[in-house]
C-alpha cells in the first residue's frame, strides 16, 4: 500500500504530466513544420539532411502568394474592426442590459458559436447564391468578410462579456458625481476600464479571421486567402514551401501575442508593485 | 453587477443591439431559413427551379449511402467528444489547481496554437503521420520496427486531426466551470475527512458538470461539420457528411441536395443540444442544485 | 441650527412595489455633521443617493443650497460622494484620481497641481504616492485619496457611504478622528451613513436614525443615548437593559411600578420620560454601568432583583455580568469597574440594584 503522500505526488506527477503531454500534442505539427520549413531536400521525411533556406525565396516568388496574404490582410483587418465593435456592443446588451426580446437576442448572437464553420459557410453560400443571382453580384472577399464577421463576432462577444462582467459600476457613479457628462464617463472610465477585453477581443479575431479555412473556403469564390492557398497546394502534393509558409504565418501571430502579454504585465504592475513598502 | 433595463425607444439601446441583431438576422437567420426553404426545390441542368416539391427530401430518405454516411459522421463524433473530454478534463484541472507559477504561459501556449491556421496544422500531421513521417521515424530509432504506425489516410488519422483541433474547445469550458469552485468548498470536504480522491468525486467532478457538458456539446456540434481532417488526413478513403455536402455542391452542383444535407446535419446537432439541454435541467431539478 | 444647507422633505422612494422610503424629512445645516443611522435595508443609503442625485425620489422635495433638485444630475450638485468601496479608478494613478473632477472643470494645469499638492498635504498622504496607482496603497491611504477626491472640488456637501466598514478596528479609529478633524477645519457639511451608532455618536453633530424606510429620531449623541425615543433607538447602541412596568401620569411626571420589584411606586421626573411615550410596552431603560451588586442594605429609592449568575465576560477595563431573572426573558447586563477580585462566578445567587429615578421611561 502506498503512503497517502507518495499518492498524492503521483496524482500531481500525473497531472503536470498531462498538461506536459497535451502541450507537445499541440505543438507537435507546429514544430515539424518549422523544422522541415528549413531543409535543404524536396522530400518532407526525416533525417533532415541540410539547412537551407530555398523554400522561403520559392514561396516569396510563388505569383499567388503575395496575392493570398493581402487578401488575407485586408480580410482580418476588416472583420476584426466590424467583429470587435459589433462584439463589444453586443457584450453590453448582454450583460448589462435587461431588454423586451433579449432571449432572442442572445440566442441569436451566440448560435453561430455552436455552428461547424463548414455548415455556416453552406448555408451562407447558399444565401448569396440566391442573393447573387437576383441583385447580380458573385461571391468573392466581400461575402468572406461577412461570413467571418457572423462567424468571429460570437467570439469577441464572449471575451469581452466577461470584461463587462466584472465591471464595478460605482466607478461610473464616481465619476458622475465629479462632474462627468455622459460622454465622459465612458471616455475616462467605461471604455478605459472594458480596453483589455476590447483588445484581446480584436487579438482573438484577427488570429480567428487570419487562420479561417472553412467559412473562406465557402464564400471566397475565385479569391484565394492564405488557408485556402496552403489548401490547394496541399491537395496537389506536398512540398517544403508549405512549412515555410506555416513558419512565416506564426510571426505576426508571435507579435500580437506578445505585444498582449507586454501590455498585461504592464497592467499587472501598475496593480502589485508598492504594496509591499507601503 | 447593475442591470440597466431599456426600453426599445431608447436610442441607446438600438444603437448597441440594433446593428449586431440585423447582421445576424440578414446573414445568419435569413440563410438558414433559405436553407430550409432550397431542400424543396430542383435544379435541372445546373439550374435552380423553384418547384416547391419533396423531391429531394424523397431521394435523401431512399437512398441508404447518405445514411451510411450520415451514421459515420455521428459515430465519429461520438468517439471524438469522448477522446476529447478525457484529454481535456485533466489538462484542464491540472491547469486549475496546480501549475501555478507557468499558468498564465501555458493559456498562452495553448491559445497560440488553437489560433494557428488549421490547414497548416493539419498538414504537420500530413507529415508526422505519414509511413516515412516523423512519428515512424522516432519509434523506430527508439527500437520499434520501421513503418509501424500506419495512420494516415485511414478514420484514425482522421480522428487525431478532429480531436486535435477540437480538443481546445472542452479545455476551455471545463477549466472556466473548474475555477468557478468555491476553493472553501474543498477544503470543507477535506475538513469533513474526505481524501483527495473522494472530495474530486464528490465535490470537484459535480461541480464542474456544466463546464464538462457543454465542451462536450460543442465537440459534438463542431465535430459533425469536420472536412479538412476526412479529407487531407483521412485521403477521402471513408467521407463524412461534410464531404458529401461538399460533393453536392461542387461536383453535382446540386444546391437542394446539399441543403437538405445540411439540414439534417443541422437537426443531428439540435437534437443532441436540446437532449442535452433537457438533461442538464432535469438533474438541476431533481437535485436542486445548478448542473 | 443655521440655514440650512439640505432641505429634504417628504421624500418618498419607491423601487416597483416595495416602498423604500416613507415620506423622510430631513434639514443639515450649513457646516454641520450628520450622520444617518440604521440597520441594513432602512433605507439610508437609499436617502444618500438620493442626496447625491444617483436616485430620483419618487414624490418630495429636495433643496440643496436653495435650489431645488429635481431633475438635476449628480454631475451639477453641490455634492461630493465618497463610495463605501471607494471607487477608485484603477486605470488612474493617485494625482489622477484626485484631479479628476479639475480636469473636468478645465481647470489651469498648474493651479489643479498645486490644489492636489494641498489635498495631498491635508489628507498627510506622501507627495511621491502622486504617481502611484490605488491598488499600490493601503487600506488607509486609499481611503485618504477617496476623501482627497472628493473634497478637491471644495464642495457644499460631503457624502459619505459607510466609507470605514471594511477597515480594521485600529485603522477606523484613526480615520475616525481625522475625519472629525477635517470636518472641524473645512466647515464643509458633512452627511455620513453608517450602520454603527458608536461610529455616529462619536463623530456626528446630529444622528438620524431610520428603521424600515422612517425617520425614528433625529437629535444630538447625548439625546440619542439618554433620552432615546423608543426601545428600537435605545437598543441600537450598545447593550442596554428594558425593565417592564406600568406608568401613570401623576402631579410631577410618571409614576411606575414593576411586579418584580418590592418596593413599589417610584416617581420618575419629566425630564426622564421619552416625549412620544405610549401605552404600548412601557419599560424603564436601565444602563449596564447603573446597576450595582447590592452586598447589604439598599439604598434610599434604590430598587433591587434577585437572580442568578448566568456568565461574566472580563473586558480589562470592566467586567460585564449577565444576571438571569426570574419573570424576565433576556438577562440583565451590568458593567462594573473591572478588578482583580470577582465579584460573583457563575451559578452565585445575587442582589442587583439600580435608582430608577435615574432610569429613562420609554414605550417600543
Amino acid at each position: 500500500m502506498m503512503s497517502q503522500r507518495m499518492r498524492n505526488a503521483l496524482v500531481d506527477t500525473m497531472l503536470v504530466g498531462t498538461v506536459v503531454l497535451l502541450l507537445v500534442f499541440f505543438y507537435a505539427p507546429i514544430a515539424t513544420l518549422v523544422a522541415f520549413s528549413f531543409t535543404s531536400s524536396r522530400v518532407l521525411t526525416l533525417p533532415i539532411e541540410g539547412f537551407s533556406l530555398q523554400w522561403y525565396g520559392e514561396l516569396f516568388d510563388k505569383p499567388d502568394f503575395w496575392p493570398a496574404v493581402r487578401n488575407s490582410a485586408a480580410v482580418a483587418t476588416v472583420s476584426t474592426i466590424f467583429a470587435t465593435v459589433l462584439g463589444t456592443a453586443g457584450a453590453v446588451a448582454w450583460i448589462r442590459y435587461r431588454f423586451r426580446l433579449q432571449g432572442t437576442f442572445r440566442a441569436l448572437t451566440f448560435a453561430p458559436l455552436l455552428f461547424p464553420q463548414l455548415l455556416l459557410g453552406v448555408v451562407m453560400l447558399l444565401w448569396f447564391s440566391v442573393l447573387g443571382s437576383w441583385l447580380g453580384f458573385s461571391t468573392g472577399l466581400a461575402t468572406v468578410i461577412v461570413g467571418h464577421v457572423v462567424y468571429i463576432t460570437p467570439f469577441a462577444l464572449v471575451v469581452v462579456a466577461v470584461q463587462v462582467y466584472g465591471f464595478d459600476e460605482t466607478l461610473e457613479d464616481a465619476a458622475r458625481d465629479a462632474g462627468a457628462s455622459g460622454w465622459e464617463v465612458f471616455r475616462e472610465v467605461t471604455f478605459p476600464l472594458l480596453w483589455p477585453g476590447i483588445f484581446s477581443a480584436a487579438i482573438f479575431s484577427f488570429l480567428l479571421s487570419w487562420g479561417n479555412f472553412y467559412v473562406s473556403y465557402s464564400l471566397a469564390g475565385t479569391a484565394r486567402t492564405l488557408p485556402i492557398f496552403v489548401y490547394s497546394g496541399i491537395a496537389v502534393g506536398s512540398s517544403p514551401i508549405y512549412p515555410a509558409l506555416a513558419t512565416v504565418n506564426l510571426v505576426p501571430a508571435l507579435l500580437l501575442v506578445i505585444i498582449a502579454e507586454v501590455l498585461r504585465r504592464r497592467a499587472l504592475k501598475r496593480q502589485a508593485s508598492g504594496i509591499s513598502e507601503s | 453587477m447593475r442591470i440597466e433595463h431599456k426600453s426599445w425607444n431608447d436610442p441607446v439601446l438600438v444603437a448597441t443591439v440594433a446593428p449586431l441583431a440585423l447582421a445576424m438576422v440578414a446573414f445568419f437567420l435569413i440563410p438558414l431559413l433559405m436553407t430550409a426553404v432550397l431542400t424543396f426545390q430542383t435544379t435541372q441542368y445546373y439550374r435552380l427551379v423553384w418547384t416547391w416539391d419533396l423531391k429531394i427530401w424523397t431521394e435523401v430518405f431512399s437512398k441508404p449511402h447518405y445514411w451510411t454516411i450520415m451514421m459515420r459522421t455521428v459515430t465519429m463524433a461520438l468517439v471524438c467528444v469522448v477522446l476529447t473530454v478525457l484529454i481535456a478534463f485533466p489538462a484542464a484541472y491540472a491547469l486549475a489547481t496546480r501549475l501555478k507559477t507557468f499558468k498564465t504561459q501555458i493559456q498562452i501556449l495553448i491559445i497560440f496554437a488553437f489560433l494557428t491556421d488549421a490547414v497548416l496544422k493539419t498538414f504537420g500531421w500530413i507529415l508526422i503521420l505519414d509511413k516515412n513521417g516523423v512519428a515512424n521515424w522516432l519509434l523506430m530509432h527508439v527500437g520499434f520496427p520501421p513503418e509501424m504506425l500506419n495512420l494516415l489516410f485511414t478514420p484514425a488519422g482522421t480522428m487525431i486531426g478532429m480531436v486535435y483541433n477540437l480538443v481546445a474547445y472542452p479545455m476551455f469550458t471545463i477549466y472556466l466551470s473548474l475555477v468557478r469552485i468555491d476553493r472553501d468548498l474543498i477544503l470543507a470536504a477535506y475538513d469533513a475527512g474526505a481524501s483527495r480522491i473522494r472530495t474530486f468525486f464528490e465535490v470537484t467532478l459535480p461541480l464542474s458538470r456544466p463546464g464538462l457538458y457543454s465542451g462536450a456539446v460543442l465537440v459534438f456540434v463542431l465535430s459533425l461539420g469536420a472536412f479538412l481532417e476526412p479529407k487531407v488526413l483521412g485521403g477521402g478513403t471513408s467521407p463524412l457528411a461534410s464531404e458529401l455536402i461538399r460533393q453536392s455542391f461542387e461536383t453535382r452542383v446540386n444546391w437542394p441536395l446539399g441543403a437538405a444535407l445540411t439540414v439534417v446535419l443541422i437537426a443531428i446537432g439540435a437534437l443532441m443540444l436540446a437532449a442535452c439541454a433537457a438533461f442538464a435541467l432535469r438533474r438541476t431539478s431533481s437535485t436542486g442544485r445548478p448542473a | 441650527m443655521t440655514s440650512p444647507i439640505i432641505d429634504a422633505s417628504g421624500i418618498v422612494k419607491d423601487y416597483g412595489a416595495a416602498r423604500a422610503l416613507h415620506g423622510v424629512s430631513l434639514q443639515i445645516g450649513t457646516g454641520e455633521f450628520v450622520a444617518l443611522v440604521g440597520p441594513s435595508g432602512c433605507g439610508k443609503t437609499t436617502l444618500l443617493k438620493i442626496l447625491a442625485g444617483f436616485e430620483e425620489p419618487t414624490d418630495g422635495r429636495l433643496e440643496i443650497q436653495g435650489v431645488d433638485m429635481r431633475g438635476v444630475p449628480a454631475a451639477s450638485r453641490p455634492t461630493r460622494m465618497v463610495f463605501q468601496k471607494l471607487a477608485l479608478f484603477p486605470h488612474k494613478t493617485v494625482a489622477e484620481n484626485i484631479g479628476f473632477s479639475l480636469k473636468l472643470q478645465k481647470v489651469e494645469k498648474g493651479q489643479a497641481d498645486s490644489r492636489i499638492r494641498a489635498m495631498l498635504d491635508l489628507m498627510h498622504l506622501k507627495p511621491d504616492y502622486l504617481e502611484r496607482y490605488p491598488a499600490q496603497l493601503s487600506g488607509g491611504e486609499q481611503q485618504r485619496v477617496a476623501l482627497a477626491r472628493a473634497l478637491v472640488s471644495q464642495p457644499g456637501v460631503l457624502l459619505l457611504d459607510e466609507p470605514m466598514s471594511a477597515l480594521d478596528a485600529k485603522l477606523k479609529k484613526s480615520l475616525q478622528a481625522e475625519l472629525k478633524k477635517l470636518h472641524r477645519e473645512l466647515g464643509t457639511s458633512f452627511v455620513l451613513v453608517t450602520h454603527d451608532l458608536e461610529e455616529a455618536m462619536m463623530l456626528a453633530d446630529r444622528i438620524c436614525v431610520m428603521r424600515s424606510g422612517h425617520v425614528v429620531q433625529v437629535g444630538t449623541p447625548t439625546d440619542i443615548y439618554y433620552r432615546p425615543a423608543n426601545m428600537f433607538v435605545a437598543g441600537f447602541i450598545g447593550e442596554t437593559n428594558f425593565l417592564p412596568v406600568t406608568a401613570t401620569a401623576s402631579s410631577v411626571g410618571m409614576d411606575v411600578v414593576s411586579p418584580l420589584v418590592a418596593a413599589g411606586k417610584t416617581s420618575i421626573a419629566p425630564e426622564h420620560v421619552s416625549p412620544s411615550l405610549s401605552a404600548n410596552g412601557t419599560a424603564l431603560l436601565v444602563r449596564p454601568e447603573t446597576i450595582r451588586f447590592v452586598k447589604g442594605d439598599a439604598a434610599p429609592g434604590e430598587w433591587l432583583l434577585d437572580g442568578q449568575v448566568e456568565e461574566y465576560f472580563i473586558k480589562g477595563a470592566s467586567t460585564q455580568y449577565r444576571i438571569r431573572i426570574r419573570g424576565l426573558d433576556a438577562a440583565v447586563i451590568m458593567d462594573l469597574p473591572g478588578s482583580i477580585v470577582l465579584p460573583a462566578v457563575v451559578g452565585e445567587a445575587v442582589r442587583i440594584g439600580f435608582d430608577p429615578a435615574q432610569a429613562f421611561l420609554l414605550s417600543e
